[in-house]
């Protein structure tokens, strides 16, 4: 793949996911969307070698030495592997309510999290404090996971090259907030001016700097300084005593640069007609209908649908719908999808894995069939086969698990008027805000903020707040039209499992469904 | 352990307004938790954390920022610190943001509300941890209908949690709880490569008020069974039954319009609604910070106000909103509290089984799936399943169905509350029947 449509489509907001009760994902997106940021594009560009030497070791005081110490301690009683896994990790939110940019939110955290693997089995225990003696008794405790004596010793430690897919000339750390107030402030101006109904807006701009080390057993040793930067807008309109909020958000593992004027510019405006839209909009009917997808945000269906249930560790636990079904078909042909850590700067992009992998690309399915799952470090052992890269984890507080980071298919042949001509009656969904999935089931749901009915092949009234619940499996073998439009959203989604919430983006060119339920309020 | 951490807190106090604060709040918290996960038949993960950080809320020259941090070495704090004030004097003033009115610190509750188990959290061990979990995923795997199982995961776990609050205008507050936890979700067989799933847990500040752990277990699978062979059914208006341990998701929006931000923001069905009926006069709910043993209860809220029992709905009356210091300021009203501790519902005198046999013919949610709601018109959409019924009795197991409407309507159709407050949350939800509402499904 070469290109990526950036059309000013639609885009949503959408913000996390979180598990909620068992074998259940959730992604909820909070009020806006985003669309394709300016520096999207699928092909991976920038792969200066960032050198094999490894730079943190100043900054989190810790030497080679004491991290050997470290995984000997966590092998004690007799696992197979130990890691260490290091992190800093800087966060400043800046916002503006009223008019005013009068709030500000930092965060620091500094920790190691130390996981021992002995089978199947895992310890975990995490410290927030470097010195040698907080490190060597949080890896015993994690080492009890294990109940022996020592059976392998770890390897020397080798660091290794990373390719940087998001170099940045001036870290977030280094960025005043006196440069981040304009921003802001013109933002709020844009959306304002944008359309008169406009009452309230609030913007949100916040960034991050994380800097991990990963070290383990088998003498990997591997670093990442991970950007972040993220702009929310939300806007309230009133008409003829009517009020409506919407929103958009938009991110990318960047710095400031990343927030030109058109982005600013693009971002407000985005939020503010989406916010007025609903205005003229009602609620769906209830019932089923055939659904077109719009192109980028609605990517949301395939995390939902069908990318959770991937995650190998599901599979390697036998509860996923698509446990069992490697080589078998599970679309039409002409449905491929990817799983992407090396698309430069996207928001689910990723230098090296949280195990320390180098980031991958994994073709899920290929022309229909699923080709593979997404693999960690322990669902790789399993299957034997090597890791997809995909272990992933929110802080230094967690064991990393198999996570989707940016999720999308490939464009068809279609084009997409032909694909909303072919459709008599249906729904066309444009904007979602947040979805959940069960896992065992294959059933899923998501949230249409807005979108349009299609009557006669042509688009109608817009619609707005009503759920869409579809079984995954199901709902994949009707996919029959796939358009050229493919689009990435780079809003800030945020998707929940086990308890971490993970930044992710995902795509999709526009497509023809079969029938999903609609949660409209009108019978 | 309380008496340092407030230590500290007072210590943050007193090093902020050094380096330019005129008004700062701090806390620092310290967790605890303990946890294993078997999954059949193996140890499938052990976690053992401690967690420490302090929050400290800044007002300088008029200006306000909120930071955190877990680095609490005493030269990081002091850069910390510096950062923060150095930052929160480039924003623009905030005449609305202050301290809580020291007014509102008194008069606090004395009594014990037991939310600490010295004999739980000192018994308790891994030997023990590990017993429990065994012990769930047999129950589970004993449960009728077994050989449908493909997987049994079972979870034990303990907290220890313990806090301070320092206020520079006259609060300071020190609180510990513990809370055991048990849970266990149960996979099982179904057509076309389906694997419903079922749990059940139980959450307790007292280890030995948790549910007998054979009953979490079987639950788990019995709840897994009910899913199997689930289908949509048409679309229509029917009657409807929310089971207390999920009700809480739909009550969630209902509160949500009610919080200060939401209302100041304009983003609130529930603004001018205050007095007015907004549900049906069946329904009464009161913010209850006391109770003995809760989950939300507390006798300061974040700001350090002395938590009041409050009533939120009196027979289906709006009578309250939650609003902190800075949005009442913004409002121009009196703050209450910026979000509420235990909510205690009005109750009625079936358990869900004599309200299934009273709707005769309905549907019985037994769980959620997506869904929002637009906290400006209270329109809202969400994915069920359950169980349909017929003479009161179950029928057919249902899924892919969404239920919606709008908050405003929707409550009033309330006909009924069960006598059986869901114990494991601080929103203490009976099971809910309705009248007839909009579904749809295939």
């Amino acid at each position: 793949m070469s290109k990526t449509p950036s059309k000013d489509g639609t885009v949503d907001r959408r913000d996390f996911l979180k598990v909620v009760g068992a074998g259940s994902a959730v992604v909820s997106m909070p009020v806006l969307a985003a669309s394709c940021t300016p520096k999207g594009g699928l092909t991976r560009t920038d792969t200066t070698p960032r050198g094999a030497h490894t730079t943190y070791f100043d900054q989190f005081g810790v030497d080679k030495g004491r991290l050997q110490r470290t995984l000997a301690k966590g092998l004690s009683r007799g696992a197979d592997f130990s890691e260490v896994f290091l992190q800093h990790k800087v966060s400043h939110w800046v916002g503006m309510e009223d008019g005013e940019v009068n709030r500000a939110y930092t965060n620091v955290a500094l920790g190691a999290g130390i996981r021992v693997i002995k089978g199947d089995a895992t310890g975990y225990a995490y410290c927030e404090d470097l010195s040698e003696k907080a490190l060597l008794a949080t890896a015993s405790t994690a080492a009890a996971v294990a109940d022996g004596t020592p059976r392998v010793r770890p390897a020397s430690l080798a660091a290794i090259s990373v390719p940087n897919q998001y170099s940045i000339d001036v870290p977030w750390t280094d960025v005043s907030i006196h440069k981040k107030l304009p921003l802001i402030q013109r933002v709020e101006k844009y959306a304002r001016s944008r359309d008169k109904r406009i009452i309230k807006v609030t913007v949100f701009l916040s960034d991050e700097t994380s800097r991990i080390l990963v070290a383990n057993s088998t003498g990997l040793l591997a670093e990442d300084h991970q950007p972040m930067a993220v702009l929310k807008v939300s806007c309230v309109g009133e008409h003829k005593g009517k009020t409506e909020s919407s929103g958009q958000s938009i991110s990318a593992m960047d710095g400031l640069a990343y927030f030109s004027d058109a982005v600013l510019k693009k971002a407000a405006w985005e939020a503010a007609d989406r916010t007025t839209l609903l205005f003229g909009a009602g609620s769906p009917p209830a019932g089923t209908l055939p659904v077109v997808l719009a192109p980028g945000v609605t990517g949301i269906l395939l995390h939902e649908a069908i990318g959770h249930g991937m995650e190998a560790d599901f599979n390697r636990k036998g509860t996923s719908i698509y446990a069992n079904l490697i080589g078998k078909r599970i679309a039409p042909k002409g449905v491929t999808i990817l799983d992407d850590g090396t698309n430069p700067r996207l928001r689910g992009s990723i230098n090296i894995d949280d195990e320390g992998n180098l980031a991958q690309k994994t073709t899920l399915v290929e022309d229909g069939i699923l080709r593979s799952y997404m693999h960690d470090r322990i669902s790789a052992r399993h299957y034997k086969i090597e890791s997809t890269g995909s272990g992933r984890r929110q802080s230094f507080r967690f064991p990393p698990v198999p996570r989707m980071r940016n999720t999308y298919m490939l464009n068809g042949k279609r084009n997409p008027e032909e694909i909303i001509r072919s459709v008599k009656k249906g729904l066309y969904a444009e904007m979602f805000s947040n979805g959940q999935v069960s896992i065992g089931a294959g059933n899923f749901t998501f949230y249409l903020k807005h979108g349009r009915m299609i009557e006669n092949g042509k688009l109608t009234s817009v619609v707005k707040d009503a759920n869409l619940i579809g079984n995954g499996p199901k709902v994949l073998l009707t996919v029959d039209m796939v358009a050229n439009d493919l689009e990435i959203y780079s809003g800030a989604g945020y998707c929940g499992k086990d308890g971490q919430r993970m930044p992710v983006g995902f795509g999709l060119p526009t497509i023809r469904c079969g029938a999903m339920s609609i949660g409209g309020r009108k019978s | 352990m309380s008496n340092k951490l407030l230590t500290q807190a007072k210590e943050v106090v007193l090093l902020a307004k050094k380096k330019g604060a005129q008004g700062v709040r701090a806390s620092v918290h310290r967790r605890r938790e303990s946890r294993v996960e078997w999954r059949n038949g193996k140890l499938d993960r052990l976690r053992e954390s401690t967690r420490v950080g302090l929050g400290v809320t800044l007002l300088v020259d008029g200006r306000y920022s909120s930071n955190s941090t877990s680095d609490l070495r005493p030269e990081a704090l002091e850069k910390f610190l510096s950062d923060a004030v150095a930052m929160t004097k480039v924003l623009a003033p905030d005449k609305h943001r202050k301290l809580a009115d020291p007014a509102r610190y008194g008069k606090r509750h004395a009594g014990d509300l037991k939310l600490y188990d010295t004999p739980g959290i000192t018994a308790v061990n891994a030997v023990e941890r590990k017993k429990a979990v065994r012990a769930l995923e047999s129950a589970a795997r004993g449960a009728p209908g077994a050989t449908k199982i493909i997987s049994v995961s079972s979870r034990c776990s303990d907290n220890l949690s313990e806090s301070s609050l320092v206020c520079s205008n006259g609060m300071e507050g020190a609180r510990r709880s513990t809370a055991f936890v048990v849970s266990a979700v149960t996979y099982v067989k179904d057509k076309d490569h389906r694997k419903p799933v079922g749990w059940w847990y139980g959450v307790e500040r007292h280890r030995d008020k948790l549910p007998a752990l054979t009953f979490v277990g079987r639950e788990a699978t019995r709840r897994a069974l009910l899913g199997v062979g689930a289908a949509p059914m048409a679309s229509g208006r029917f009657p409807c039954i929310i089971e207390n341990a999920v009700a809480a998701r739909l009550l969630g929006w209902l509160l949500s319009p009610a919080f200060g931000r939401n209302i100041q923001q304009k983003r609130s069905f529930l603004a001018d609604k205050i007095g007015q009926q907004i549900t049906s006069p069946i329904l009464s709910i009161t913010d209850s910070p006391h109770l003995a043993e809760g989950l939300g209860t507390r006798t300061y809220d974040g700001e350090g106000m002395t938590t009041r029992k409050t009533p939120f709905l009196a027979a289906g009356v709006l009578k309250s909103h939650f609003l902190d210091t800075y949005y009442a300021s913004k409002l121009g009203r009196t703050p209450t509290t910026g979000s509420p501790s235990n909510l205690v519902f009005s109750g009625g005198t079936k358990d869900l089984k004599s309200m299934v046999t009273a709707m005769s013919t309905g549907l019985l949610i037994t769980g959620f799936s997506g869904g929002n709601s637009n906290p400006a018109t209270g329109d809202f959409s969400i994915g069920i399943k359950g169980q349909w019924i017929e003479k009161g009795q179950p029928v057919r197991s249902v899924s892919e169905m969404n239920l919606a409407g709008n908050h405003l309507t929707f409550w009033k159709s309330l006909r009924e509350l069960g006598n059986d407050p869901f114990p494991y949350s601080s929103t203490r939800i009976p099971s809910l029947r309705f009248d007839k509402v909009q579904f749809s499904g295939k």
